[in-house]
């Protein structure tokens, strides 16, 4: 089975936000960087699958040099090889450019199946997974808990896929697809390995296949202005006894802010 | 003319859909509202609607009754050819999150997920959205030709806020869907007891911090819980004295919440706390040290013995 | 499946003396060809440089011998050095000492970032093909009788109750035909090294200070960059060791910390309180004034100079940097000596290699490049200056004055006490008279200025995952009996990660609480603790703090 895993470097959970001058985007040179944790995940389940049905796993990424810190860890814990779509003006692209980076690289390797994260952890727009699904001309399924493959017959036809998909308040749905599909993995759904010392040796002699950035690419969005989100509210203290305090609070509640 | 994707399941529609018409209102300025059902049967739930938009346009088709995302992508995409809006907003919901990529895609339209604001309206706005795990806010403008595709955040906006005025009329809107261009076969939806409790999705959440003193007071922040319909979470010292299991944790080593409401019982405040709430809607802080940092996130703050407000809150609660 | 290694060296650490080892030795192999040596470098933190912060100064001497062409390389300089300033600090003003000390002129040198080094000098080590394996901490010294043979990583995936996780890996076996060890200030590795070999044997005690810094933003033009100050006196007292630092770079950045020795006589002192109250200062304040808090960290740094350093060659090992205690203690400067002291055992182990004689007599040669060279030049002529200042402040500043004017001669060696045994009790500091604050030099927290512990490590970026066992290990009892009424257990205020607690639950006995996860291993616990009942041990590779600009 041919098995990619699209891979998003972002800077760390413990990154304190700083923004550049024009307030477009954020300092970069403050930033330290990680695998984007949902990424991880669908990296894991993509090694998992191949110890069980055989093939190779492939990582993709799109985004600046610095990209290559998640590639090689992705190596490093057990990826074949790797696509590196190269371009600085992929940290800030939108969810419309970055598939469409990734797809350029990826549509004559004829992947059967394509892990991505469900979302990013930086720019959150869950839409990369779905979007590169339909460039690369495959069916797909978000927020993915399990994935069941059904083997081809062997007699020409493309194997198919059974996967649990999360929906809200606790409920689930299997869903099946024909292979190729692409599917989102949700965080959390299995247990990450280290890399080891040999896997991190080993990963210095894996492919990193490069590819330009193609031309002609739009954005259809952009980030006018980024700001630290301020409270315009005002604290209220609310004195008295307790009975008092209760009351007033239980109304303000009810009738100002409308939480009960 | 914007038109707003309601989202319904077996004929009951999702609450969110109420607050996807109260953001399309914001949005409006002057041009219309109208609302598209897709499914099977959905007659009750357009009559629903009806009062909050101009127009209700039902798109029943046996390939929707059950929801897929080629199938629900095909269709919008038709009802957007027909009806030519110059915005499309969605719940941000998981569904949405599974089709309306493919769709916006397919019409060549900017998708602008998760959406807390609006600034100003028709095709001058800009859209507010979180980044960077709600550490920045971005304030977005769309490009290209396609009409706008907006996904609001659950909870960003009022559901309580849709404007009223007379039914609308009710239209059908036919739509040619190939069966075989559906390639998702989705078996029947099942609930599962999920092993960890995902606080993400709370409406309410009553917190506890050291002030609750030992593992026993916990059951007056539970009792509060309950009355309020709120989930039970604490800070971190809570969960390391394993008073409370590690996935009720809030802050920076556990859960980033942003319920409608959070009550913080006795927490101090420490930053490595509010990192992981103050992006709540409406917080409220009770704590006996009027010098706690948790009253500089606080909406409302309460300075004493939680011992004795708990329980005057629960006999107002049940007063009213 | 235990996995092993073997490779020809073996460089504990990957900082400037690891990193310059590893360079070093690279060049040597191109310079004489023969037999590829392998190596490998093994670093606890994430990334290279994770977990390395300094002020910091730098002497360019080391780095134009390693790295001739480092300008050209991109070596990243905040600034260099315009002016140096020296005060001495009462609580409300501050006197301009007229001339500055020669050994605190920094004419020449450059203001960086050490993190920002690191990282650049790990690029250049990479880019030799030589293996840095990050994430990986150094566990337990592997010895073939008395012959360091290795060192083995710690276990990962272990649970916080000591149970295998899923994805659990048992530590790695790295032998070598040499190890150097260049695992910091108070290295763990170093430690068992010198327990097991008697290495400090007539030798003075190692002492140690702790420093505590910050990065902060502040308004563009207020102060230019490029300027070097230090201060004295305020808030410490006569017979408290250490000083304030603001080093300015360019855009309104500057790097601000203080140093407290960690030989204090008073048990309820809080050397991170002492930092709050250096802020405070008028002088200070000002300069801060709008400007936002970047980053925290501390760590510790080896201060006992030249006497205290330990017999650094062994069979199979060696030991350099900041774990073999080369720092300048009067220059406050240590980086360039980790670098030169990496360099001269990336060329001992070399030789020996070369050779094929790795025992202590043939690594001897480390000590002579040492003894032969600018080493022993520096540190040499201030070894007592440390032990000097234990007489007190002026007593300190006097004799460094007469050490600069006769170069160190003339002088016996003086001698030093470990510094947590200078600690006092709580009985004999204060009497009968015991305050009731925990703290004697607490101040008012606005969280603005001046921050809580907690507050201040949330800026530092640690990290380690949570359901691992505690790193710290402590000899509980004594917490739990004696340390109250004896110290008043001072651990709570010596860690500047408030990772000690002691929990007073009505009802229920004294505990100790270990919030393991805020550690940012500056090893001030390990070292400080009266009755030397903690050891530090590394935490499952990768996780510590981020000290991204430091």
């Amino acid at each position: 089975m041919k098995i990619a895993v699209c891979i998003k470097q972002v800077p760390t959970r413990e990154w304190q936000p700083r923004l550049n001058e024009a307030r477009t985007w954020i300092r970069e040179q403050d930033a330290s960087y990680e695998l984007n944790e949902p990424d991880a995940y669908a990296l894991e389940e993509a090694l998992r699958l191949r110890e069980k049905h055989g093939g190779e796993v492939v990582v993709c990424a799109a985004g600046p040099a610095r990209v290559q810190q998640v590639i090689r860890e992705a190596l490093a814990r057990g990826a074949d090889r790797a696509i590196h779509v190269e371009d600085d003006s992929l940290a800030s692209a939108d969810a419309s450019v970055t598939s469409a980076a990734l797809a350029s690289a990826m549509g004559d390797e004829r992947f059967d199946l394509v892990l991505t994260g469900l979302q990013s952890d930086d720019h959150g727009h869950a839409q990369v997974g779905v979007m590169l699904a339909e460039r690369l001309q495959m069916p797909h399924s978000t927020i993915i808990m399990e994935v069941q493959i059904e083997a081809s017959t062997g007699s020409g036809q493309a194997g198919r896929l059974r996967v649990k998909r999360e929906l809200e308040g606790g409920w689930f749905q299997w869903i099946g697809m024909p292979l190729p599909a692409l599917l989102t993995i949700q965080s959390g759904i299995n247990q990450l390995r280290y890399a080891t010392l040999k896997g991190i040796m080993a990963a210095k002699k894996k492919e990193i296949r490069k590819a330009p950035l193609p031309g002609g690419l739009t954005p259809s969005q952009q980030i006018v202005s980024l700001a630290l989100p301020m409270r315009s509210k005002q604290t209220h203290m609310i004195g008295g006894p307790p009975s008092e305090a209760a009351r007033d609070l239980v109304r303000r509640l009810r009738e100002e802010a409308r939480a009960l | 003319m914007i038109l707003v994707v309601a989202e319904q399941r077996d004929g009951i529609l999702n609450r969110a859909t109420w607050e996807t018409l109260a953001a399309a209102q914001a949005l409006a300025g002057d041009m219309p509202v109208k609302a598209v059902i897709f499914g099977q049967s959905v007659g009750t739930a357009a009559q629903e609607i009806a009062p909050a938009a101009s127009d209700v346009v039902v798109v029943e088709h046996a390939a929707l009754g059950t929801y897929t995302p080629d199938g629900f992508a095909i269709a919008l995409q038709q009802v957007a050819i027909s009806l030519k809006p110059a915005f499309v907003l969605l719940p941000h919901t998981y569904q949405t999150r599974d089709f309306a990529p493919l769709a916006a895609l397919r019409m060549g339209a900017a998708l602008i997920t998760d959406v807390t604001g609006i600034n100003g309206t028709g095709t001058a706005a800009t859209f507010s959205r979180p980044m960077f795990q709600g550490k920045l806010s971005a304030d977005v403008r769309p490009h290209g030709n396609g009409p706008v595709c907006v996904s609001i955040q659950i909870g960003a906006f009022r559901a309580d806020a849709v404007k009223r005025g007379d039914a609308a009329a009710i239209t059908r809107l036919d739509v040619n869907i190939d069966p075989s261009a559906i390639r998702q076969s989705p078996e029947a939806p099942f609930k599962e007891a999920k092993q960890a409790v995902d606080l993400g999705q709370a409406e309410r959440i009553v917190a506890v911090g050291r002030g609750i003193k030992s593992q026993e007071n916990i059951a007056v922040a539970e009792r509060l819980a309950s009355a309020i319909g709120a989930e039970i979470a604490a800070s971190r010292p809570i969960c390391d004295s394993g008073w409370l299991p590690m996935d009720r944790q809030i802050g920076s080593s556990g859960q980033t919440v942003a319920p409608k409401l959070y009550l913080a019982l006795g927490i101090s405040g420490a930053i490595q706390h509010l990192v992981g709430m103050k992006g709540s809607r409406t917080i409220v802080a009770i704590n006996k040290d009027a010098d706690a940092p948790i009253f500089e996130v606080a909406d409302y703050g309460i300075v004493g013995d939680l011992f004795e407000i708990v329980p005057a809150i629960l006999s107002e609660l049940e007063k009213g | 499946m235990t996995e092993t290694l073997d490779v020809d060296v073996l460089i504990v650490g990957g900082g400037p003396a690891g990193l310059s080892a590893a360079l070093r030795l690279s060049q040597l192999q191109k310079a004489h060809g023969g037999e590829p040596i392998s190596v490998a470098v093994l670093e606890k933190a994430r990334e290279a440089g994770a977990h390395t912060l300094s002020g910091a100064v730098l002497d360019l001497s080391a780095l134009r011998e390693l790295i001739p062409d480092y300008v050209a390389k991109g070596a990243p300089f905040a600034t260099p050095v315009h002016r140096d300033h020296v005060y001495f600090l009462t609580q409300k003003s501050k006197l301009r000492f007229p001339i500055v000390p020669p050994p605190l002129q920094n004419h020449g040198n450059v203001v960086i970032s050490l993190n920002a080094f690191v990282r650049w000098l790990s690029a250049q080590v990479e880019a030799e093909g030589v293996d840095l394996f990050t994430g990986f901490a150094g566990r337990d010294v592997l010895f073939d009788g008395s012959r360091v043979a290795g060192v083995r990583t710690g276990d990962r995936g272990i649970a916080k109750d000591g149970t295998r996780k899923s994805e659990f890996e048992p530590g790695v076996e790295i032998r070598a035909q040499v190890t150097i060890f260049c695992d910091g200030v108070r290295g763990n590795l170093t430690k068992e090294l010198i327990r097991r070999l008697a290495l400090s044997k007539d030798r003075e005690p190692e002492q140690y200070a702790v420093g505590l810094k910050e990065l902060w933003d502040i308004p563009k033009d207020r102060i230019e960059g490029g300027t070097v100050i230090h201060t004295l006196g305020y808030p410490l007292l006569e017979d408290q060791f250490g000083g304030g630092f603001i080093y300015t770079m360019p855009e309104g950045r500057i790097s601000i910390g203080f140093v407290v020795g960690l030989d204090y006589r008073d048990p309820l002192f809080d050397p991170h309180m002492a930092f709050n109250r250096f802020k405070q200062h008028p002088f200070v304040t000002e300069l801060l004034e709008g400007g936002a808090l970047v980053r925290y960290g501390a760590k510790a740094l080896p201060e006992g100079g030249w006497n205290t350093i330990p017999r650094t060659y062994m069979d199979g090992a060696l030991i350099a940097g900041d774990a073999g205690a080369f720092l300048n203690s009067m220059r406050l400067k240590g980086i360039h000596l980790a670098m030169r002291t990496g360099m001269h055992a990336a060329e001992a182990a070399f030789e020996a290699i070369r050779e094929g004689n790795t025992s202590a007599s043939s690594l001897k040669r480390y000590q002579d490049k040492i003894d032969a060279g600018p080493v022993r030049a520096e540190l040499y002529p201030v070894r007592n200056v440390h032990q000097a200042f234990g007489h007190g402040l002026f007593a300190g500043l006097a004799f460094s004055g007469l050490t600069l004017v006769t170069g160190g001669r003339w002088f016996e060696n003086l001698h030093g006490k470990p510094g947590h045994e200078r600690m006092k009790m709580l009985a004999w500091y204060y009497g009968l008279d015991v305050p009731a604050s925990r703290t004697s030099n607490a101040t008012t927290i606005d969280r603005k200025l001046t921050f809580d512990k907690l507050t201040n490590v949330h800026y530092s970026g640690t990290t380690h995952d949570e359901d691992q066992p505690a790193h710290l290990l402590v000899h509980t009892e004594v917490c739990t009996s004696v340390c109250g009424p004896e110290y008043g257990h001072p651990c709570v205020r010596f860690c500047p990660a408030n990772v000690y607690e002691i929990i007073r639950d009505p009802g229920q006995p004294v505990r100790l609480q270990i919030n393991a996860s805020n550690c940012v291993h500056c090893k001030t616990c390990d070292i400080m603790d009266p009755y030397q009942v903690i050891t530090w041990v590394p935490p499952e590779g990768g996780g510590g703090p981020q000290y991204t600009g430091m």
